[in-house]
């Protein structure tokens, strides 16, 4: 089902939303267990050929709704879209059409070698390329020293390289990558994110789900902030970053010995203006004048009689962004006497 | 031109499982069986004559067993595939979550046929004599093949309702050791069992799917083989439903 042509009637798709996108979820609800939801009214779309990454903390929905997007769950609520299907009554032809790397592992009893070979098989990969991939994909992702050791017997990163190599073992219009680059080291994990641009060159559209931070802001095209089922931010990093270029961040950490008071203090020192999540006897400040901001900290340091270990002030981050809108509801919770 | 939809999935199954240490399990006990059971109790009951005359009840027997222990192997890999994460991943793939399972089931009669020609082969070596012929070849196939599946559909149901992995290694060898010694597998149905015993014996499938193989072995097709069949086929159909129903509405987690 393509938005806006709901046999039941349901309401027109949310504006923006474009039906010939490759995913467009309109007001997409799940629970689980009837009471709670997990998704809560969440709305995209993503354009062809571009990476759309989804951010969130543990527990925010992310996966929830990797699985609705995959056919693993059907939604309880709202409309879905994927690949201009209806996962509901068109799962086996999105199916073939999507590669998923999971985040947990998933390995079959075999060699590594064998692993690759066993899908490109499930895949219906003919032969002779099923052949030609793997040997690529061996080298490509420094797999072929380690061809003929058992997956099990793998080391955590080099396990992850195989279950995102076997994913390309065959063709696909959409890829769902769900944390792919947990336990790699620097250079395969810079290897695996050029791989994955170097197919979006090729036109394939890629759904990434990350808590680096770092790794999105060098991938993605757009990025949406997950938080208690619905997404809180949408946009591209680029304009992300824009939106928050005015203000600086000031990181800050105080003696142990003083920490609750001088964090209790600062928050109404600073203002409206600025922003203090708090984590332990450290905070991240974002604000409009870091003058301003680092005057404040200094005087509140003085009159609490505290000693500042560290205290930085830097460009905003995209992790500064996730932090800002995500962490203060979180660390109002936690550190609501700080601010 | 690539393979079928479920030629791709049995092939991987088979690939996956066979395995040297589940090849011992599956063929190598079934084959103790056969020489310690049937040399021993031969012995025991002729006292010093050939030795061969129990060796020759329990060969089919033990070919019958062959469906309860592929039956194994299809709650092994529905357990396998969840413990490992394969499960999630097969079902993002290009199949029906129904074609996943008949992919199991196949596998399951295949690991069955496959085991009982062996222990058949085994038998022709130990007694060194056979009456086979097609009528009854093709029953004692036909029934183990149905018997293969129905167990598997026991299996799948257990794997799916069970959630821990101790609880249903537990349940599989309990449910092994019942199903196989409350049978006609080992010993025949004589007026001298106890009533519950007997009634064991009646319920049991294991004991049709023996009835059908040894008669094969004797070359022939009984009427009571022809009912045998259809209850076992009506008990592999629910079985299926159930185990199908059973693994639908279970949890497939992607963490």
């Amino acid at each position: 089902m393509a938005a806006g042509h709901d046999a039941a009637g349901s309401p027109a798709p949310l504006a923006g939303l474009r039906s010939e996108d490759p995913i467009v979820a309109d007001r997409i609800v799940h629970s689980y267990d009837g009471r709670t939801r997990a998704l809560d009214g969440v709305s995209f779309s993503v354009r062809r050929g571009e990476v759309y990454g989804l951010l969130g903390r543990n527990g925010a929905g992310k996966s929830t709704l990797i699985k609705a997007m995959t056919t693993l769950i059907a939604p309880t609520g709202g409309r879905l879209s994927i690949l201009g299907l209806d996962p509901r009554h068109d799962g086996r032809r999105i199916r073939e059409r999507i590669g998923v790397v999971q985040q947990g592992e998933s390995f079959d009893f075999s060699s590594v070698q064998g692993n690759l070979d066993i899908y490109g098989i499930l895949w219906g990969v003919p032969r002779d390329e099923r052949v030609r991939r793997r040997e690529a994909l061996l080298r490509k992702f420094g797999l072929t020293e380690l061809r003929a050791r058992r997956s099990f017997d793998l080391s955590g990163g080099q396990k992850r390289r195989v279950q995102v190599a076997r994913e390309f073992m065959h063709d696909m219009d959409l890829l769902f990558l769900d944390e792919p680059t947990v336990g790699l080291d620097v250079l395969m994990r810079r290897t695996l994110l050029d791989s994955i641009r170097d197919e979006v060159r090729r036109g394939l559209t890629v759904v990434f789900t990350t808590h680096n931070l770092e790794e999105a802001d060098y991938l993605c095209d757009r990025v949406a902030v997950i938080e208690a089922g619905r997404i809180v931010v949408e946009d591209s990093v680029a304009a992300l970053k824009r939106r928050y270029s005015g203000k600086k961040t000031i990181d800050v950490t105080a003696d142990a010995d003083h920490a609750e008071a001088f964090f209790r203090a600062l928050g109404p020192a600073l203002g409206d203006a600025a922003t203090v999540t708090v984590r332990g006897t450290s905070a991240t400040v974002l604000t409009d004048g870091a003058k301003a901001g680092l005057d404040a900290i200094l005087d509140v340091a003085r009159t609490t009689g505290t000693s500042l270990e560290w205290l930085t002030v830097r460009e905003k981050t995209l992790e500064d962004v996730f932090l800002q809108t995500v962490g203060p509801e979180a660390e109002e919770r936690g550190g609501a006497d700080a601010r | 031109m690539a393979a079928p939809t479920l030629a791709r999935l049995v092939y991987r199954n088979v690939r996956v499982n066979a395995d040297p240490a589940t090849l011992i399990i599956l063929l190598g006990l079934p084959a103790m069986y056969l020489i310690f059971f049937g040399y021993g109790f031969s012995s025991l009951a002729s006292s010093g004559g050939s030795g061969t005359g129990y060796l020759a009840f329990l060969a089919p027997g033990i070919m019958a067993f062959q469906s309860v222990m592929a039956g194994t192997v299809a709650g092994s890999i529905l357990w396998a595939d969840r413990r490992w994460g394969m499960l999630a991943q097969l079902l993002v793939g290009p199949f029906s979550r129904v074609e996943y399972l008949l992919g199991i089931i196949v596998t399951s009669a295949l690991f069955g046929l496959g085991g009982a020609v062996l222990m058949l082969a085994l038998a022709v070596g130990l007694l060194g004599t056979t009456t086979l012929t097609t009528v009854g070849v093709a029953s004692m196939l036909g029934a183990i093949a149905l018997g293969s599946v129905l167990f598997g559909g026991l299996m799948l149901l257990l794997a799916a309702l069970v959630k821990s992995n101790n609880a249903y290694n537990s349940l599989q060898i309990l449910l092994i050791f019942v199903v196989n010694f409350a049978s006609t597998v080992f010993y025949p149905l004589s007026s001298g069992l106890p009533i519950g015993l007997k009634a064991m014996f009646v319920a049991n499938p294991l004991t049709y799917i023996a009835d059908a193989v040894r008669h094969g072995y004797a070359g022939g097709f009984q009427a009571s083989d022809a009912l045998g069949f259809l209850l076992l086929a009506v008990e592999t159909v629910v079985l299926l439903v159930l185990a199908t129903r059973a693994y639908l509405r279970s949890d497939v987690s992607m963490e």
